[in-house]
């Protein structure tokens, strides 16, 4: 039992659930407290135990009968209930027409059925090697049985009955061979899709597939394919729950400043001048953040994660502000409001919408020009200035000082650079503006952006 | 204690609590396993409750901490008396002035009195927040921890020390076991996700609204004046509420106020005029009781 359930703990695993040593191990003890003999009781102990998440529900749900279903029940051999003579008679009918259905015929008589073995061969056959998870058995359990020739059954079983008939069977002893056949038909089916189903999912588990410690964190958000960018938005929850718990954890052993004097003597009045009780300085304050996004083409990928990863923290942060820029620079933050970072699928075009611009038209000079003139007052001591872009300006006027001054202003000013170190552009200002950046993170994928955004929520 | 499954149920029921096999089951596995158990679930479906019908049934004290945002350590674990600490010193200003009568100087004086200084830190000043009397209390107890949601994370995180090891340590006293383990429950109505760390260390219980005959059962244990048929139509009603789009779904808690209300109106039947009159009793936005008039005609 307990190696089925550790099959059964991968199983969940591969299908994206996860499950903790821990928690397949107290699984393991509850079990031995609850015993295995009432399948509800097993059911539901298991789930309080392993699942933790309703969400995660219906993948435990589908995945239990796979593995805890009782054995599969056995199919019934037709000759029992038969005289000699119509054992004899039946043997000799199948034998007459022999043909393509010979297998599926003796399976359905002698309640033998195929072994393991030959399960899994047809399994491969019908395509089970491509299957995703485990709801694909139901297609691949139909394409084995098309390959068996059940559709064909029916025609064939006509034939059969015709020739039992002619060899002078007794209909009644034809009606039961019937009934056991259809009977093992059916059960059959069944245990069928429910051992590959089983199969799949365990295929499925030991294909090594961690997301964390796959190339797909990786990966550089250009080249992500559309269901890989998916696969990585699905990430992107879990990830945002590890930073939050970190971010936490830090800012509460990080909770004591210096000592306040102030306060512990205004304190010490209540006790009549005896500072019973210290009071500090409170020194880490949630960071209030402006970003300054470049929304050119090809940033596209690197401004909706990062826009959903920074929304998605927004309790982290006192305050955020946004501005995309390409030719022309303007605010975004409400329409930031508007969009539901975890389920809207698009984020990047109604941002791009809020400016003007074209290849090859960034003007960073500029925008920093309209930031400075209209925005600056968004910027005071307490914000954290993130610019995300390549720093590529079209051979424009970089204006470093306008930067300067806003690092000046700001209590710091970081840099999220999407460039490729190996490929610079010929119009990359980067080297202007890197003196006046407190920090330069690369972000070329997920893992470097996560890396970022962590080193932001410190400071 | 209870000794298996049935008698979770039958000792919840005698409290007037009907428990699902989902809910009895943990409840049975929490205490042989002595983990903590977190039930999620929206607002007003009996998780507290359950906490209550607990410590009941299994005959421990209550010990409850209501969690909201800023709730700290200070609020939740312990604090120090100061006006009491404060006041003993003024009182022992003769027996302090004996104890440092002879020392001659001044850094004689102070050596002494920081060998008695433990006086002052002792657990007769300590002032203890609920979850310090939880784990102190000299007989076991059921420790509810409510709507942990509504906690920052910092405190989570914080939990997570004493959910795990059952223990704290203060400074000035050193390390407190917990003389009993107590049985804890933990409510969440999920309005943000909690963290993976506080999860892994619970049971999980999702408890959801009941079905139509739990439900029954529900409103003719707690309102028995309401007749059968009745019940049965008001509950029909309550379960027609839930599938329409509301912002705020009737709960069991709702549903059981509306029944007694019928119960006070001596209302015969549900007819249009009886619902539209008692509506505002299950449904607790204007927007949702427009919304349902329109739609229940």
């Amino acid at each position: 039992m307990d190696g089925r359930v550790i099959e059964f703990v991968r199983g969940l695993r591969a299908a994206g659930v996860r499950v903790s040593l821990a928690e397949s191990r107290e699984a393991m003890m509850a079990i031995q407290i609850m015993g295995i003999r009432d399948r509800d009781l097993f059911r539901e102990t298991l789930r309080a135990t392993m699942i933790k998440e309703v969400a995660s529900y219906r993948v435990f749900d589908e995945l239990f009968p796979l593995y805890f279903s009782a054995d599969d029940p056995p199919l019934q051999n037709v000759y029992d209930d038969l005289n000699e003579g119509d054992q004899n008679m039946l043997r000799g009918a199948l034998q007459a027409m022999s043909g393509q259905l010979d297998d599926l015929l003796d399976w359905l008589t002698s309640g033998e059925g195929p072994t393991k073995e030959e399960l899994e061969r047809m399994a491969e056959q019908a395509g089970k090697n491509y299957a995703r998870d485990h709801r694909d058995a139901v297609y691949v359990t139909r394409e084995m049985l098309r390959d068996m020739g059940f559709d064909k059954l029916q025609e064939k079983m006509a034939q059969l009955v015709e020739k039992l008939l002619e060899m002078g069977m007794s209909e009644e002893a034809i009606m039961k061979i019937l009934g056991v056949m259809e009977a093992n038909q059916e059960m059959l089916v069944e245990n069928m899709a429910r051992q590959v189903g089983r199969q799949i999912a365990q295929d499925r588990a030991e294909r090594p597939e961690g997301l964390q410690d796959s190339d797909l964190m990786g990966k550089a958000f250009n080249s992500l394919s559309a269901a890989e960018k998916l696969e990585l938005r699905q990430e992107l929850g879990r990830m945002v729950n590890q930073l939050k718990t970190r971010a936490a954890l830090r800012r509460k052993r990080g909770q004591k400043g210096k000592f306040d004097a102030k306060s512990t003597v205004r304190a010490s009045q209540r006790t009549g001048g005896a500072p019973f009780e210290l009071k500090f300085k409170r020194n880490r304050q949630k960071p209030s953040l402006v970003l300054l996004l470049d929304v050119s083409g090809s940033l596209r990928e690197t401004v909706d994660f990062a826009l959903r990863l920074i929304y998605e923290l927004q309790d982290q942060v006192s305050k955020v502000r946004t501005f995309a820029f390409y030719r022309t620079l303007s605010e975004v933050t409400h329409i930031m409001t508007k969009i539901d970072a975890r389920n809207d699928d698009e984020i990047y075009r109604p941002v791009r919408a809020a400016v003007d611009g074209g290849p090859y038209q960034t003007d960073l000079g500029a925008c920093l020009q309209t930031f400075h003139d209209r925005h600056l007052s968004a910027v005071t001591g307490r914000s954290t200035v993130i610019v995300v872009g390549d720093g590529c300006n079209s051979y424009n006027d970089p204006r470093g000082d306008l930067l300067q001054d806003l690092s000046r202003r700001a209590k710091k000013l970081f840099w999220f650079n999407t460039e490729d170190p190996y490929q610079v552009q010929d119009d990359s200002d980067m080297h202007v503006y890197e003196p006046y950046c407190d920090a330069i993170f690369p972000v070329r994928n997920l893992r470097q952006l996560s890396a970022a955004v962590d080193k932001i929520l410190v400071d | 204690m209870f000794k298996d499954i049935q008698d979770v149920m039958g000792k919840l029921s005698e409290q007037q609590y009907i428990a699902s096999d989902e809910i009895s089951t943990v409840v049975y596995l929490a205490q042989q396993l002595g983990k903590p158990v977190l039930a999620e679930g929206p607002a007003g479906v009996g998780k507290t409750e359950l906490a209550k019908v607990w410590a009941a049934a299994s005959g421990r004290p209550l010990v409850r901490l209501q969690c909201y945002e800023g709730l700290d350590e200070s609020k939740a674990l312990y604090e120090w008396e100061y006006a009491k600490q404060m006041l003993y010193t003024q009182l022992l200003r003769d027996t302090l002035k004996d104890v440092l009568s002879d020392a001659k100087t001044l850094k004689q004086a102070a050596a002494r009195l920081s060998q008695e200084d433990d006086v002052f830190f002792s657990e007769d000043f300590l002032l203890p927040r609920p979850l310090l009397t939880a784990l102190t209390s000299d007989e076991p107890v059921v420790l509810l921890i409510d709507e942990i949601d509504r906690a920052d994370v910092e405190f989570e995180a914080f939990l997570l020390e004493i959910l795990s090891d059952f223990q704290v340590s203060i400074p000035e006293l050193g390390t407190i076991k917990a003389k009993h383990q107590p049985m804890v429950l933990l409510t969440s109505n999920n309005t943000r996700e909690l963290s993976e760390a506080l999860k892994r260390r619970c049971l999980f219980l999702h408890v959801d609204y009941p079905d139509f005959e739990s439900e029954m059962n529900i409103v003719r244990m707690k309102v028995p004046d309401l007749t059968e048929d009745m019940a049965k139509q008001a509950i029909s009603v309550v379960q027609e509420l839930r599938k329409m789009n509301l912002r705020k779904m009737p709960s069991i808690s709702e549903t059981l106020d509306w029944a007694r209300a019928l119960v006070t109106l001596n209302a015969k039947e549900i007819d249009a005029e009886t619902l539209n009159n008692t509506l505002t009793v299950l449904l607790k936005y204007e927007a949702d009781v427009q919304n349902a008039r329109r739609r229940m005609g």
